[in-house]
């Protein structure tokens, strides 16, 4: 009696933090929607946008952020049909390809750069481009702290139901940041 | 039976790791909703005493600007040298305390008193989604309060540029004094502010949403618990937008970019800084600043509409009509913010579009308004001190709102903005009425939160002096401002036509300090009642409310047993046909049979087949 009361709190005690996680998502993307009104209206009112032609390495990342999606979908499947061991793999992928992410920006940001597209800059437009993808790059961080979080609870062999609860977290918020990036990405090559 | 479910949660409670409870985890990293709202209320005091004394050194200048205080300088030193206050300091003052007031006081210690309070014990939880994340949320605010604080440490003082840190000011350092060190340290306060609230509105949100005890529908939720609901979305969705309005402008402050700045000139020096807008600035900030004047207001309006209903021993007039309102003004918050910007040349069309948006606020406003009249009207009115705090909110709330409509009209704020009639306006509707909103709450609340009541004389006289001050205090600045006197103006005798305002001034100045004295009342009577108070019941006010029915004495996870079950709304009072004027929403109609409507039943047929067989049997005698 006393252990399924305890189990049943366990699971009730999950739902509304998974809930966070989304609220979280939401606060987010507002954040970034502000960054994105005030290049819209900064764009409207001086007629100029970052009129660059973006570093070709920032399509590699995004492509690299993709597979890490899917690899980390392919992890909680594995999670939910019960082999550990593809879940652990699966994750590995997913840390593995968001740090070469991370490596592509900063590959991206360098390119920038030489080409004299530097943050201080009298055009706005380019300065919130090293903003948008600065912060998303932190997001990454954070997500990275999710999947390992994921992958100790593999390692320590948490039951099933707190490992889900982890993979669950994981999946929401790297899926969020990757399409977070590919709204980015879209967003300044749509209005250069 | 029920000796069994007791043990089961009770070993529950302890299944958390809450069994050796220290001085430290009971009290200072405390995870515990109860306690974490008395940390946001007491913190929350604190700083609106700082601030209330904040504004009565600004006020001293304004009624006496040719006067020395030697006394001054003694304690504000080099910023009163003489005995008379400094410009810079002057405008640090009216920039603390508007910051202090709006987003310490009103929004941290309003908000975060009464959603940890109220949320988990209204809506039947025994704490929050997160007990981790909402002690976060509360050390964040007090590392956020101690490091504006701070900033009155350093050499060039505190922030000057206003609450609303327009740029150039707030981002060019050498600007003025208050724009150096100062601003640094309010940007990082105001960031982990932020932080601290975003944490504290995603727990309230995802609490509210999951966690509500058996029976308890939205629909039948108390009126608190919508509004802090929703109060909590409108921050979730508003300070974000803070947030990425402040990245910029610390990028612009501490990296050189230009995102709000261009054609700066130091004297003879040009600043390299081009292309940027402070207009940019001011819709960012605006976008957040509009919403967070409702996340002050709506937590308030919520007490308040509890709080009515229960001392008018009478059903909130319009609950439906209230949450409504509540959405309505939710939603239209955040397509007001232009009515900020009508003197900045926006284009008339768009200041069209966003003055009719403003004005259609008065719609759901007023429905507020008349629904709480409406309550009151020919009700058994008990006139707690809680009560007449509610019904100064109301006061205010018409006051204020009133001039609201001028100034949400374009053509009118061309000449109103910036002066006296809008710091007349926005201290009657979201400050005085908040404040009154947020007293309301404590002296409600406080047997729930310490177990012991108040003193009801002590607060007889703090309210009456309070309202009375509050309406001397801002009614006269209307007058000042329809002249055009502007705010924020340190010696505003130098202009000949203001000059006849001086005498309004020592009038105004009198009022605040004896405001300010009467608040000692309260002072006193918080503290002391906190551990001499009269030994409170379990339901003094004799409310509806879940929380009611939680033990005196506190404990970690609020009820002994099982959470109670909830079977009805929360404003059953003055029944028709009922035993006593109230019926606790844990009261199924099984035990009322005698005071049960048709609609209670919400269609359930089974449900009412019984009740007309019960009528029919117990058909009153005719005479």
């Amino acid at each position: 009696m006393v252990s399924t009361i305890q189990q049943e709190n366990i699971s009730l005690n999950f739902k509304p933090k998974k809930f966070l996680v989304w609220l979280f998502v939401v606060s987010s993307t507002i954040m970034f929607g502000g960054w994105t009104s005030y290049y819209l209206v900064f764009m409207a009112s001086k007629g100029k946008g970052h009129g660059l032609v973006l570093p070709e390495v920032f399509t590699y990342s995004t492509g690299v952020l993709l597979i890490s999606s899917i690899s980390l979908f392919l992890a909680a499947r594995a999670l939910k049909t019960g082999s550990r061991n593809k879940q652990r793999m699966f994750l590995w992928v997913t840390f593995i390809l968001g740090i070469a992410f991370g490596v592509m920006q900063f590959q991206g940001w360098t390119s920038l750069y030489q080409t004299g597209a530097v943050l201080v800059n009298n055009n706005a437009a380019i300065s919130m481009i090293y903003v948008v993808s600065g912060v998303h790059l932190l997001h990454i961080v954070a997500g990275l702290a999710f999947v390992l979080s994921s992958l100790i609870g593999s390692y320590k062999n948490v039951s099933q139901e707190v490992a889900e609860y982890r993979q669950d977290i994981t999946s929401i918020f790297w899926h969020f940041i990757d399409i977070l990036w590919i709204y980015l990405y879209v967003f300044l090559l749509l209005n250069s | 039976m029920s000796t069994i479910s007791l043990h089961d949660t009770h070993h529950d409670d302890h299944g958390h790791g809450h069994h050796h409870e220290t001085f430290l985890t009971k009290y200072v990293f405390s995870q515990d909703h109860k306690m974490i709202a008395k940390q946001f209320l007491i913190t929350g005091i604190i700083m609106a005493v700082i601030a209330m004394l904040l504004s009565i050194l600004f006020r001293i200048q304004l009624a006496w600007p040719d006067k020395t205080f030697p006394l001054l300088e003694t304690f504000l030193g080099k910023w009163a040298e003489g005995g008379r206050i400094k410009p810079d300091f002057f405008l640090a003052l009216v920039t603390i305390h508007g910051t202090i007031m709006v987003f310490f006081v009103l929004t941290a210690g309003l908000s975060g008193t009464f959603s940890n309070l109220l949320i988990p014990l209204q809506i039947g939880a025994r704490d929050m989604a997160s007990p981790f994340m909402n002690m976060l949320s509360y050390w964040f605010f007090l590392v956020a309060c101690i490091i504006m604080m701070s900033s009155f440490f350093v050499q060039t003082g505190p922030a000057s540029g206003g609450w609303t840190i327009y740029p150039p000011l707030s981002a060019v350092p050498k600007a003025m004094p208050g724009s150096g060190l100062g601003m640094t340290l309010w940007l990082v306060s105001m960031v982990i502010f932020v932080a601290s609230s975003l944490i504290g509105s995603l727990n309230y949100v995802s609490t509210i949403l999951n966690m509500r005890t058996k029976g308890m529908d939205l629909w039948k939720m108390p009126l608190t618990i919508w509004a802090l609901f929703l109060t909590a979305i409108l921050g979730i969705l508003s300070f974000p937008v803070l947030v990425s309005g402040v990245v910029l402008l610390i990028f612009d402050r501490s990296f050189g970019t230009s995102f709000y700045l261009s054609d700066i000139v130091f004297g003879t020096e040009i600043l390299p800084n081009e292309g940027g807008s402070p207009i940019l600035w001011q819709h960012l900030f605006w976008f957040l600043g509009h919403p967070e004047v409702y996340i002050v207001i709506m937590p308030a309006l919520g007490i308040s509409s509890e709080i009515i209903s229960v001392n008018s021993r009478k059903p909130i007039f319009g609950y439906h009509a209230m949450v409504y309102s509540l959405i309505g003004i939710t939603v239209l918050s955040f397509i007001v913010w232009g009515h900020h910007m009508f003197v900045t040349g926006m284009n008339p069309l768009l200041g069209g579009v966003f003055m009719i948006t403003t004005l259609i606020i008065a719609v759901p406003s007023a429905v507020k308004t008349f629904n709480y009249l409406a309550t009151l009207w020919r009700g058994n009115i008990r006139f707690t001190p809680a009560m007449l705090f509610a019904i100064g909110l109301v006061s205010f709330f018409i006051s204020g709102g009133l001039t609201g409509i001028f100034l949400g009209n374009a053509s009118l704020d061309i000449n109103l903005h910036d002066t006296y009639f809008v710091v007349a306006h926005f201290h009657l509707v979201m400050g005085s009425a908040a404040i009154f909103g947020m007293l309301a709450g404590v002296y409600h609340w406080f047997p729930k939160m310490f177990g012991r009541m108040m003193n009801p004389k002590l607060a007889y006289l703090h309210f009456w002096l309070t309202f009375i001050c509050a309406y001397l205090v801002f009614f006269p600045l209307h007058f000042l401002g329809l002249d055009g006197v502007p705010r924020r103006y340190y010696a505003f005798t130098e202009f000949e036509f203001m000059n006849k305002w001086l005498t309004v001034n020592v009038f105004v100045t009198w009022s605040a300090i004896i405001a300010a004295l009467a608040q000692v009342a309260f002072l006193f009577n918080f503290f002391y009642s906190i551990f001499r108070g009269k030994k409170a019941t379990q339901n003094p006010w004799e409310a509806n409310t879940l929380e009611w029915t939680t033990p005196v004495e506190h404990l970690h996870g609020n009820w002994p047993g099982e959470i109670p079950a909830v079977y009805r709304w929360p404003y059953d009072y003055s029944k028709p046909g009922a035993d006593q004027d109230f019926i606790l929403q844990t009261t199924p109609f099984s035990e009322t049979m005698s005071s049960n409507l048709p609609h209670d039943f919400e269609g359930n047929e089974e449900a009412e087949r019984i009740q007309k067989e019960w009528e029919a049997a117990n058909k009153p005698v005719q005479e």
